[in-house]
């Protein structure tokens, strides 16, 4: 699959979020400057409040920045169309939230090859979805409905989909704050293995020390700026910020 | 549809998952939708029993009369080749009764009292079966006989103006083309028909009375009771096809403008009621849908974030408004279609509401209403339940594609 290259996925040039509401205005984000190249997986951390959410939803086309200049996939997003971003939320990117990330009504299974479906994809959609799933070690699940699983087979069944859709980009808030240590650590585990194996590029916030230790980058922010930015030994030939 | 299998799964799970609130918009659209079918059944058979009162009270469905008589109204005017008109008039389609008639406007004398009358040269037989003044009203003495000649059929009110009782020998005086013309005429029958304007326009004499008394031959009108006023146009045609150009047929709208105006202000009241209802309904279900969807905010979030584009978020919401809609047309038919069904085969009895007088404006009307019923109100039914409910979930579809999925997923993440 793609192989960790130097191709840029998301450039930030000091993009800024304000929120109004009742003419108080929040600054979410000051100033954000960054890249993040294929292959990544990189986690940003930072106290409550400090925009990691923010941040992944603007990234992901969810939000709309109030400053700056934000890249995401080579498209200026402020200038996509609303159908625009819908298609690269579908297409090329893949979502993990904190909390009520699958449809009740539908079965593991159903909630992956939903995305395949909305993708148009008619060929062994079945078999992807079930090839996602047993990927993160789900098959026995395949049928169950998401009251019928725990939170961390839940939160892995989000995982499935995320990636079932071949994104380039899987965005996840805070994708293990609702698991335990145990759990928290199946599930990076297979992000993990994901993003070394399949190389996908990951990024997700989180607030857990454990998870952290997982990312090969770190960017902390701070009341909305980036306060460090840290790429690990291991990897600090390869990735450059 | 632009929905996949998956979708199609959702849309119905979400429908079976609130299956309560589901069942109670179906209950709910198809109540409201059976009240709008039950005003519709009881227009349609208002207006049927008002227009058939119009006609068998002497206007008929359709009339033949001379082709300068709508715009004159004299009363001298004749239809021409009466002969050859009279023999193809019984194969009229869908004719239940005609009557053909002469009219004449005259003085009526008594001792020293006088009285206006309208006076009518009828053909007995025909008359008593095709008018319902004659029919149920109640007459002391008898009606004309086929042939009898000088005698007379009053209404009680204008007896009572002559003081005459029956056998006593009225003075007629008739004005015919250019001249006047008198006749001696006995009282055979008073009739009372309930309604002092009805009465007062009673005045009946034999055909070749009229034509003996007048000095004019042959007839005014022919007056044309149908099975149904539907059926007007065929008739009319078959009657032009025959009649001779000097005749025209004209249809009771044209002989009774001022009832017709009356009956399409009650059409249009009804369905104005009939909207009213509907629009009731379609903001009831409006707020129903809105609420569904506001509370799955986070779903239609979640389906905005994964890539799903407006259309097909709208397009499932709808979906879910079209089972709805049809579940809400079965209600609509079962509930409306019995109490229609109790309208059309009962009635209602309204003689409580109303006065004694039933007569207005020449019209002998009903003291009862019978509601239509028939294969139609299926096709209502259905519609009326389909289009309520689509019309009032296109917003909340709309709304529900309008969720910032960024807002909607923080609020409950
Ligand atoms: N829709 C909004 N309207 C107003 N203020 C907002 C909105 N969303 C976020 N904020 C504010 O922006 C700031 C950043 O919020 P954000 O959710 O990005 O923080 P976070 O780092 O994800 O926090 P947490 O760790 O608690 O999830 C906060 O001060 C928050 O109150
Ligand atoms: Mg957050």
């Amino acid at each position: 699959m793609t192989a960790t290259t130097d191709e840029v996925l998301v450039k930030a040039q000091n993009v800024t979020k304000v929120y109004h509401t009742d003419e108080v205005a929040t600054h979410a984000l000051r100033g954000i400057t960054t890249e993040v190249t294929a292959g990544e997986f990189l986690a940003i951390v930072g106290p409550s409040g400090s925009g990691k959410t923010t941040l992944l939803n603007l990234i992901g086309a969810l939000d709309a920045v109030t400053d700056g200049h934000l890249e995401v996939m080579g498209h200026n997003v402020a200038r996509m169309s609303k159908r625009q971003r819908a298609d690269m939320r579908l297409n090329q990117l893949g979502f993990v939230f904190q909390a009520y990330n699958l449809f009740p009504v539908l079965t593991a299974q159903e909630n992956v090859e939903f995305v395949l479906e909305l993708q148009g994809v008619t060929d062994n959609r079945t078999e992807r979805a079930r090839e996602a799933l047993d990927q993160l070690g789900l098959l026995d699940f395949a049928d169950r409905r998401p009251t019928q699983m725990s939170g961390g087979q839940q939160q892995r069944v989000a995982v499935a989909r995320a990636i079932a859709s071949r994104p380039r980009l899987v965005l996840a808030d805070e994708p293990s704050a609702n698991l335990d240590g145990e759990n928290a650590r199946i599930l990076l585990d297979m992000m993990h293995e994901l993003n070394e194996q399949a190389g996908i590029t990951f990024v997700f916030s989180t607030h857990d020390p454990r998870v952290i230790a997982y990312a090969r980058r770190v960017i902390t922010l701070v009341d909305g700026k980036i306060d460090t930015d840290v790429v690990k030994e291991r990897e600090a030939m390869a990735e450059q910020t | 549809m632009r929905l996949g299998s998956v979708a199609l799964k959702y849309a119905t799970r979400s429908l079976t998952r609130h299956s309560r609130r589901t069942i109670l918009s179906m209950v709910g659209t198809g109540i409201g939708c059976a009240m709008a079918l039950v005003a519709l059944s009881w227009m349609d058979g208002a207006i049927r029993m008002q227009v058939r009162a119009i006609a068998e009270s002497g206007a008929g469905h359709i009339r033949m009369v001379h082709r300068n008589w709508p715009e004159t109204q004299e009363d001298t005017l004749r239809l021409q080749g009466l002969e050859e008109v009279l023999a193809t008039v019984a194969e009229t389609p869908h004719l239940e009764h005609y009557s053909v008639r002469a009219h004449a406007k005259g003085l009526l004398a008594f001792g020293t009292r006088t009285a206006p009358a309208a006076i009518t040269g009828v053909l007995p037989k025909h008359e008593m079966a095709a008018n319902r003044i004659l029919r149920r009203g109640a007459l002391e003495g008898r009606y004309l006989e086929e042939d009898e000649e000088g005698a007379v059929v009053i209404g009680r009110t204008l007896a009572r103006r002559l003081d005459v009782m029956l056998d006593d020998a009225l003075y007629a005086t008739l004005s015919g083309k250019d001249d006047i013309h008198s006749a001696m005429l006995r009282i055979v029958g008073i009739l009372d028909t309930g309604s002092q304007e009805l009465d007062l326009a009673v005045c009946h004499i034999t055909l070749a009375d009229m034509q003996e008394i007048t000095g004019i031959p042959g007839a005014g009108e022919i007056s044309l009771v149908l099975s149904e006023e539907r059926h007007s146009a065929e008739a009319k045609a078959h009657l032009t096809e025959t009649m001779p150009a000097d005749n025209t047929v004209i249809t009771w709208r044209e002989v009774n403008p001022s009832l017709a105006a009356n009956v399409d202000s009650d059409t249009a009241f009804m369905r104005l009621m009939a909207l009213i209802v509907i629009v009731v309904v379609a903001l009831g279900i409006m707020s129903a849908q809105l609420t569904a969807v506001l509370e799955r905010r986070a779903e239609f979030a979640m389906l905005s974030a994964l890539g799903m584009k407006t259309r097909q978020i709208v397009s499932m919401v709808m979906m879910e408004a079209v089972v709805i809609g049809l579940g809400g047309a079965v209600v609509a038919l079962g509930v409306g279609g019995s109490v229609s069904y109790y309208l059309a085969t009962r009635g209602m009895d309204l003689s409580r509401w109303l006065d004694d007088d039933l007569g207005f404006a020449d019209v002998l009307f009903d003291p009862y209403l019978y509601g239509s019923f028939g294969v139609w109100l299926i096709g209502y039914a259905l519609a009326i339940a389909m289009a309520t409910t689509i019309f009032a979930t296109l917003y909340p579809a709309w709304k529900a594609a309008q969720v910032m999925p960024a807002d909607a997923l923080r609020t409950t993440g």
